[in-house]
């Protein structure tokens, strides 16, 4: 199993795609930091110069207030739900292409021809995606605290005491353990269709619709959360204390938050959909006959 | 005091008994028993569709029997499959690797699965497939000749005790296969068991020991080459210009199978009896161009085994 792993984090290293990944969480750290920072900027420039603003536009004060979204000490808030928003994304679509290009390229059934177990495969694929996302969310989170500290500096506001770190990493802990479940969904589904696009699309549609469903229906009727709570992104969000817009970009407060499920049973229920979903997938894998490609 | 010697035969690397996979109504493998012992090159042949891939895929655990089982150094792959793969290398029809590797990652790839001093191994395998040159460069790049090299180079990873190979001279040149057949014996040679699924069967002849031929996933035929042929029977070629003549003639000296050429006949009987052949024929003013004694081949030999219908023909040993 280990020689597996090895292996398995030889060829992830060697790949394109995480590496990617890793920029673009990084660059999308930092460029949603410089954009709230450049267009608060624009706006308090454009009071200002005195022009006339429409009847309801924030004031300078609510401005400034806002600006301070980007200050270190809000990261745990502000720059962990960015790197969150992009990062769930990412690793759902890897999670799907890590395990669903082995049958694309055909190298699941040389992988098995070499010696390696069936039992082993999973494994080795879910400790490395839980690995890649670990690092993912690490090297977001640090891109964001240096986001924050060079909008800070530009923007002249007061760093205060700094980062949180104890509270930053416990976020981001939070928010990862959170992807999770739509990363072994992603699996389960690449691996019962031999398909990465597959275990893409509904790991996405999953992930975007589930909890806008969810949210409209609690809205609608606060008695739909006792259905709707046993889903995925009500214990996501009862984890994480804020609901999902299903984009990237800061999240917006919960308006149904009273009905969210207790933390810990969100982290229980979301750890059962972990192991439901490699069960399917594990399942399929022992009874499937690998005939060419996989 | 001399002592006894005991000669002890070699070791069996591969045993299978009565493997059967049936995939819905079809039968692909139907009750097949066959035994790779250390040293030599056994052929698998059989036309498109007979059960040579499934067979070799219920070896390496890929496909799960409908029935038998399937011995690697005395471990039954079902139960022990990991433990019975560790002393097997195995290039499947199609090669595939990791198009984003080179060459010489995904040998290293396959080294640290495997373990051992695996990884010790990658590059005098890539040197001796004839790749050292092109290790670097990635496998999208390969042509399928170089895939097929750099396939057989992974076989060879484990230090294996049993090689299985399907089609490895796939897409290789005259002297690329030529060097396959060598690297082949060689391997033999190191006291290696060889299963070798092949149409090549010029390639089979060259190089196999022993070959099982299969058709519908039954063993119609099996022994050594010389055993195998000869179940094809030795035949005469007879040039000659009236053949309904000489072969009422022919048929006269209790010659049962005669066929009809172009040039003349081909009329098969034991090696021996081309002397009274040719006496009778002459005797009726019927002289020979030539009278060439002829052998089946291997592939005479296939083509007869496996156009026949032989749902229940037995094996030729």
């Amino acid at each position: 199993m280990l020689q597996l792993l090895r292996s398995e984090v030889f060829r992830m290293r060697r790949r394109w795609m995480p590496w990617i990944m890793l920029g673009l969480v990084v660059l999308a750290a930092f460029a949603v930091y410089f954009l709230i920072w450049g267009s608060t900027q624009a706006q308090i420039e454009l009071l200002k110069s005195g022009q006339a603003q429409p009847q309801g536009a924030p004031t300078l004060e609510q401005l400034r207030e806002a600006l301070l979204i980007v200050s270190p000490g809000r990261v745990q808030d502000f720059g962990v739900s960015v790197v969150s928003g992009f990062g769930s994304i990412m690793l759902i679509v890897f999670a799907a292409s890590h395990v669903g290009t082995e049958f694309g390229w055909g190298t699941f059934r040389t992988l098995l021809a070499h010696g390696a177990g069936r039992t082993g495969f999973l494994v080795s694929k879910a400790v490395s995606l839980l690995l890649y996302a670990a690092i993912l969310m690490f090297v977001g989170t640090v891109a964001a605290i240096g986001g924050s500290y060079v909008v800070s500096s530009l923007a002249g506001l007061s760093t205060g005491s700094g980062v949180d770190v104890a509270e930053v990493a416990r976020a981001a802990a939070k928010s990862g353990y959170t992807f999770l479940p739509y990363m072994a969904l992603a699996l389960a589904i690449a691996v019962w269709s031999k398909s990465a696009g597959a275990g893409i699309a509904t790991g996405l549609v999953v992930y975007f619709a589930e909890g806008l469903v969810a949210t409209i229906l609690v809205s609608l009727n606060k008695d739909y959360a006792q259905i709707v709570n046993w889903g995925l992104s009500r214990n996501a969000s009862a984890l994480t204390r804020t609901v999902s817009s299903g984009q990237g970009g800061p999240s917006t407060p919960d308006p149904t938050a009273s009905t969210l499920p207790d933390p810990t049973q969100a982290a229980i229920v979301l750890a059962v959909y972990c192991l439901v979903f490699l069960a399917l997938a594990y399942g399929r894998l022992r009874s499937r006959d690998v005939t060419v490609g996989g | 005091m001399l002592r006894p010697v005991t000669v002890q035969p070699p070791e069996v690397v591969l045993r299978t008994k009565g493997l059967v996979k049936r995939f819905g109504s079809i039968t692909a493998v139907d009750g097949l028993d066959l035994e790779v012992r250390r040293g030599e090159v056994v052929g698998l042949l059989g036309p498109n569709g007979a059960g040579k891939s499934t067979t070799i895929g219920m070896v390496l655990g890929l496909i799960t029997p409908t029935a038998g089982a399937a011995e690697v150094l005395g471990r039954d792959v079902r139960v022990r499959r990991e433990d019975a793969l560790a002393g097997v290398g195995a290039m499947l029809e199609v090669t595939s690797f990791y198009p984003y590797l080179s060459g010489r990652d995904n040998l290293a790839a396959i080294a640290l699965l495997r373990g051992g001093g695996a990884l010790a191994r990658v590059d005098p395998l890539l040197a001796r497939l004839g790749l050292a040159q092109r290790g670097g460069s990635k496998f999208r790049t390969y042509s399928l000749g170089m895939r097929q090299r750099l396939g057989i180079a992974s076989t060879l990873l484990p230090d294996p005790a049993l090689v299985i190979l399907d089609e490895p001279a796939n897409g290789l040149d005259p002297a690329g296969q030529r060097e396959i057949r060598e690297l082949i014996r060689e391997l033999a040679g190191e006291n290696r068991g060889v299963l070798l699924a092949s149409h090549l069967l010029y390639e089979v002849e060259q190089v196999c020991d022993r070959v099982l031929v299969i058709k519908k996933g039954k063993l119609i035929a099996s022994g050594t080459l010389a055993e195998v042929t000869r179940g094809g029977g030795s035949y005469f070629e007879i040039v000659v210009g009236d053949k309904a003549r000489a072969a009422q003639i022919l048929r006269g000296l209790g010659v049962k199978e005669i066929r009809e050429t172009p040039t003349g006949l081909d009329v098969v009987a034991e090696a021996e009896r081309g002397a009274e052949l040719n006496r009778a024929l002459a005797s009726a003013g019927l002289y020979a161009s030539a009278l060439i004694p002829r052998a089946s081949s291997l592939e005479d030999v296939f083509i007869e085994l496996t156009e026949t219908e032989a749902t229940n023909a037995p094996a030729a040993s």
